[in-house]
């Protein structure tokens, strides 16, 4: 039982290690932005397959330079000849967090990418692993960041970044099977900016003027909420005090907090 | 030499017509205001596809082109020597450097930021033709206003009687006056070259400014001898020009109407009308452009009516000597040609200018038409005052010894 | 008026020097000004997904004002778009005419912004040299110049410099700057270009650019129509691009393959250059009243020549 504790203790303060790590890069990546105190760890608690997903997400690593360019059909029948299937699979899900992408631009969380999941069900490695890397003593399926990674580079016109690379491959595939999204919040959080420096109310603001202040951007999600059922639900309530008789009891009629 | 002398006119100056002139004035300089306050956007049609509209088009394009009396009479009275037509120069003068003041002030109102205007004589863009028609239009304002130094002298000199404080500097002011004019007299040859020489280089780069855009004006007009037509045209509008000014100023202020010397002014005019025809029609046939023609779009038509009641019809009307004699066919005739070249300069710069991406139309609003009419107002009006104050028409000897 | 003869072979010397130095100039044919090695890019039109990431990062990156519909709206799609005063590009959609799969006509999206021509018509036209083609391919606007003509405008065949007009004092041309700050940095690149997703705009020197491009097409040559939109329009531009769609279904205007300043400069130097022109007029009319005034002197008896 102690040692169990303690093994937990320490593995929690080792992945906080990490974390801090990781987001030293990126201050403002949703995973466990907030800076640890001692006494708060429990509230920080990582799953450990997520530090582990975090931490390799981090990585980079040395450019592949050459690449052998084999036909699709060849490198197919390569990759099953070698009875590469799922089981091989060490990391059944990967978080695309590469500081490559994010240093130039980082308004949407990483995408947990389900590994696993997408070999199971499009059974080919080649259609994502399409190169290898010339060097023979590299892997045969190499991760995407070896070869993708700055973009333009002047030695490599061609060649796209990481993050087209990214974007081309997932968004190509779910348009081509008509499966999965292709818009950005279908795979990504939306980082939400800090609404500090817009939200412009005075103090003790009442409830009315704290909604028109929302309201100001955000327009359409008030549209948007009065033809939603969250306003418009009606019905009778007998336990409510004073309305027990009334039959269209409801959030835009006689509620009171329909600001 | 003559029995006529440049004299001040003595006529009533506040009549309908100068009311009328006045409250136009006003209605312009309250737009100009509202120019100021609100933006170009607040008072004109412009847009991002159509950045030139009517104040290019007529204040300065047909400005430019009107103020062609200018050079033209100079030209044929001081450098050819042909000094019995030296009577029409004077007001020829007047409406030159009347009208250029209008182009600058024209421009002042149409550029964004008016106060920069300074900025292209330290910012050279020896490439942009802008630049040069604006080198031009500059120096030869200056050698507009030389020239017409020695009317006002011949005014004041002798004759300078300030009031009050400043009677004191009357007699100083007087010398000045005298010993500029004594100079400029013998300089002035100078200036008349020069004005000459700076109208041709600006009139011809007033076409060349389209040059730059051969994809949006229409083929009927856009030509690589576009500068050519520009010049040719802007010769051939001076002398009709001055018949139509001098006809209108006579007739409303009763005075002779000069016939005499208007009618072999505008024989001249036969050769250079019908060069400047011939130009752009063979050019028309030289690029094929004629296959527009009979399109029966508004840009076709208004080429059609350029040349046919601009060029053609006024050049035949002049042919016939007994047609030339008559004042009113005279009168007829300058003003389809004055009204040609204006439709041409219209053409060029607003309706065969289309947008090639987003196919803007434009028409302009009421307040650029409320500037355009109140400049041409505010000209005149100053024209009008000018005459009456200043020796520039020419007055029969007799009313004058009536005067006196 | 007096003409004597000192003064007047004086003005004719100087001006004969002016005329044969000009006239040599004049002969000399136009040359471009353009670049050698310039910056460019890119816009694969089959890549681009129609985010409109690139607006966004555009308006970001030049502190325009916030648009008037979101980012994130697709309504705008519904209207064809242009470049405005506050908007440097837009990303307008139109149809490719084909169905897919589905039975949904599949769309394009175009990206529009300055092409930062190679030799730029606005540069060439504007009056105080405010526009300008630096060496890095950038066609860059100092407002200090300014004066606020609008012949740029009237000049560029793309239509892309709009004009502040509803400011009443210091209104100012806007256009895409290229980004210039950025790209002077090492590494740096347009900020539509670092946003896009799916990199459909490459970015790069120009020259590399049009090799990369003719590969894509070559490669695929029934994907990719055979024309890359920029290459010669208006003499070559540094945005260029390619697409799977003919060009005009896109919007694309038909721009000549001369660079666009070449006949109005040629113009302008052959009759202007060290004003030998104007000082062979000066001196022809010069020469003629020279003559009428001594005709006329000789007719008084040869007494002073003055009118
Ligand atoms: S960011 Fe890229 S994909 Fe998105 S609209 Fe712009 S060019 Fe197209
Ligand atoms: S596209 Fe227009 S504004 Fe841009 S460089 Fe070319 S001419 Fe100038
Ligand atoms: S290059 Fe810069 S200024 Fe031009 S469209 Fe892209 S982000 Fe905007």
């Amino acid at each position: 039982m102690k040692n169990k504790n303690i093994k937990t203790i320490l593995l929690v303060s080792f992945s906080f290690v990490l974390v801090l790590s990781i987001t030293s890069a990126t201050p403002q990546s949703a995973y466990g932005a907030k800076t640890p105190k001692a006494d708060d760890v429990s509230d920080n608690w990582i799953a450990e397959d997520q530090a582990k997903a975090s931490k390799r997400a981090a990585e980079v690593v040395p450019f592949v330079d050459k690449v052998v360019d084999e036909c699709r059909l060849f490198r197919q029948q390569k990759l099953r000849k070698m009875k590469l299937s799922v089981n091989d699979i060490d990391n059944s899900y990967f978080l695309l967090d590469s500081p490559i992408i994010n240093k130039e631009d980082d308004q949407y969380g990483p995408v947990r990418f389900m590994h696993s999941k997408h070999a199971a069900s499009v059974g080919d490695c080649s259609a994502c692993h399409h190169y290898r890397p010339a060097d023979e003593n590299a892997l045969e399926t190499t991760r995407c960041s070896a070869c993708h990674q700055e973009s333009f580079m002047s030695d490599h016109p061609e060649r796209v970044g990481l993050k087209a690379a990214y974007h081309l491959q997932c968004m190509g595939c779910h348009q081509e099977m008509a499966e999965g999204p292709v818009d950005c919040i279908g795979c990504h959080v939306k980082k939400v900016p800090d609404h500090a420096d817009f939200v412009k109310l005075g103090v003790n603001p009442g409830a009315i003027e704290v909604t028109k202040e929302c309201l100001r951007c955000h327009a359409n999600a008030g549209e948007d909420m009065l033809s939603s059922v969250h306003w418009l639900w009606e019905g009778p309530s007998p336990y409510t005090l004073c309305k027990e008789k009334k039959i269209n009891h409801g959030k835009r009629s006689t509620a009171i907090n329909n600001y | 030499m003559h029995h006529h002398k440049p004299c001040p006119v003595n006529a009533k100056f506040w009549t309908p017509g100068v009311i009328v002139l006045s409250v136009l004035m006003g209605v312009a300089f309250i737009t100009i205001a509202a120019r100021f306050i609100g933006g170009l956007g607040y008072v004109t049609n412009l847009s991002t596809a159509r950045p030139w509209g009517l104040w290019i088009g007529i204040d300065v394009g047909s400005g430019v082109a009107l103020a062609a009396g200018g050079f033209t009479t100079a030209a044929l009275a001081h450098i050819l020597g042909r000094h019995y037509y030296e009577p029409v120069v004077r007001p020829a003068i007047l409406t030159a450097a009347l009208g250029y003041t209008f182009v600058v002030l024209g421009l002042i109102v149409d550029i964004g930021r008016s106060w920069a205007i300074w900025k292209p004589m330290f910012f050279w863009n020896t490439n942009s033709v802008l630049f040069e028609v604006a080198m031009c239009v500059m120096f030869y304002l200056t050698v507009l206003y030389i020239e017409f130094f020695p009317i006002v002298a011949e005014r004041f000199k002798g004759n300078v009687n300030f009031k009050g404080f400043l009677s004191n500097f009357n007699g100083l002011i007087d010398r000045i006056i005298t010993v500029i004019d004594k100079m400029l007299g013998k300089i002035m040859w100078v200036f008349i070259i020069a004005g000459v020489v700076l109208s041709c280089m600006h009139q011809s780069s007033l076409g060349s400014l389209m040059l730059i855009a051969p994809t949006k004006l229409h083929p009927l007009w856009y030509t690589p001898i576009l500068p050519l037509l520009f010049l040719t045209s802007a010769i051939a509008l001076g002398y009709p020009m001055v018949v139509f000014e001098t006809t209108i100023a006579t007739s409303s202020l009763k005075l002779d109407s000069e016939m005499e010397i208007l009618t072999p002014l505008t024989k001249i005019t036969i050769w250079l009308l019908g060069l400047y025809g011939a130009l752009k029609l063979g050019d028309m046939f030289y690029r094929g452009t004629y296959v527009y023609l009979l399109d029966g779009t508004y840009q076709t038509n208004s080429f059609l009516a350029e040349v046919l009641l601009g060029v053609i019809i006024p050049w035949f009307i002049l042919l016939s000597k007994k047609l030339r004699s008559s004042r009113k066919w005279l009168f007829a005739a300058s003003t389809l040609i004055v009204g040609g070249v204006v439709l041409n300069r219209i053409n060029v710069f607003i309706v065969g200018y289309q947008p090639p991406v987003s196919k803007t139309a434009y028409f302009p609003s009421i307040g650029e038409i409320a500037v355009t009419v109140g400049l041409i107002s505010t000209l005149m009006f100053i024209y009008r005052l000018a005459v009456t104050w200043l020796p520039v028409l020419n007055v029969q000897v007799k009313e004058v010894s009536d005067e006196k | 008026m007096e003409l004597n003869r000192r003064g007047f072979f004086k003005v004719m010397g100087a001006t004969s020097a002016l005329l044969s130095a000009g006239m040599g100039k004049a002969r000399a044919a136009w040359v471009s000004k353009a670049p050698p090695d310039p910056y460019g890019c890119l816009v694969d039109l089959t890549r681009c997904v129609g985010c409109r990431k690139c607006e966004e990062a555009c308006n970001d990156a030049n502190s325009l004002p916030p648009p008037d519909i979101p980012f994130d709206d697709p309504v705008v799609f519904e209207t064809d778009r242009r470049p405005d005063e506050k908007t440097y590009t837009i990303v307008n959609r139109h149809s490719s005419g084909k169905i897919d799969d589905r039975d949904k006509l599949v769309p394009v999206f175009t990206k529009v912004q300055c092409m930062h021509c190679q030799d730029p018509a606005c540069v060439s036209a504007c009056i105080a040299g405010a526009l300008t083609k630096k060496e890095n391919g950038t066609v860059h606007y100092d407002a200090g110049r300014c004066i606020g003509c609008r012949y740029c405008m009237v000049a560029c065949p793309f239509e892309i410099p709009a004009y502040e007009y509803t400011n009443p004092i210091t209104p100012k041309v806007q256009k895409c700057t290229f980004c210039f700050d950025r790209i002077i940095r090492e590494g740096g690149k347009p900020a539509c270009v670092a946003v896009c997703p799916v990199e459909a705009i490459t970015f790069g020197k120009r020259n590399i650019l049009l090799v990369l491009a003719k590969n894509k097409i070559s490669d695929l040559p029934a994907k990719y129509i055979q024309h890359i939109y920029g290459e010669h329009e208006a003499g070559g531009t540094s945005w260029m691009y390619i697409s799977d769609t003919p060009f005009e279904k896109l919007g694309f205007t038909k721009v000549i393959p001369e660079p666009i300043p070449r006949l109005s400069e040629t113009v302008q130097h052959s009759l202007f250059s060290y004003l030998w022109s104007p000082a062979l007029l000066y001196g022809l009319l010069g020469g003629i009243m020279w003559t009428t005034n001594k005709a006329k002197n000789k007719d008084k008896g040869g007494s002073d020549a003055s009118s």
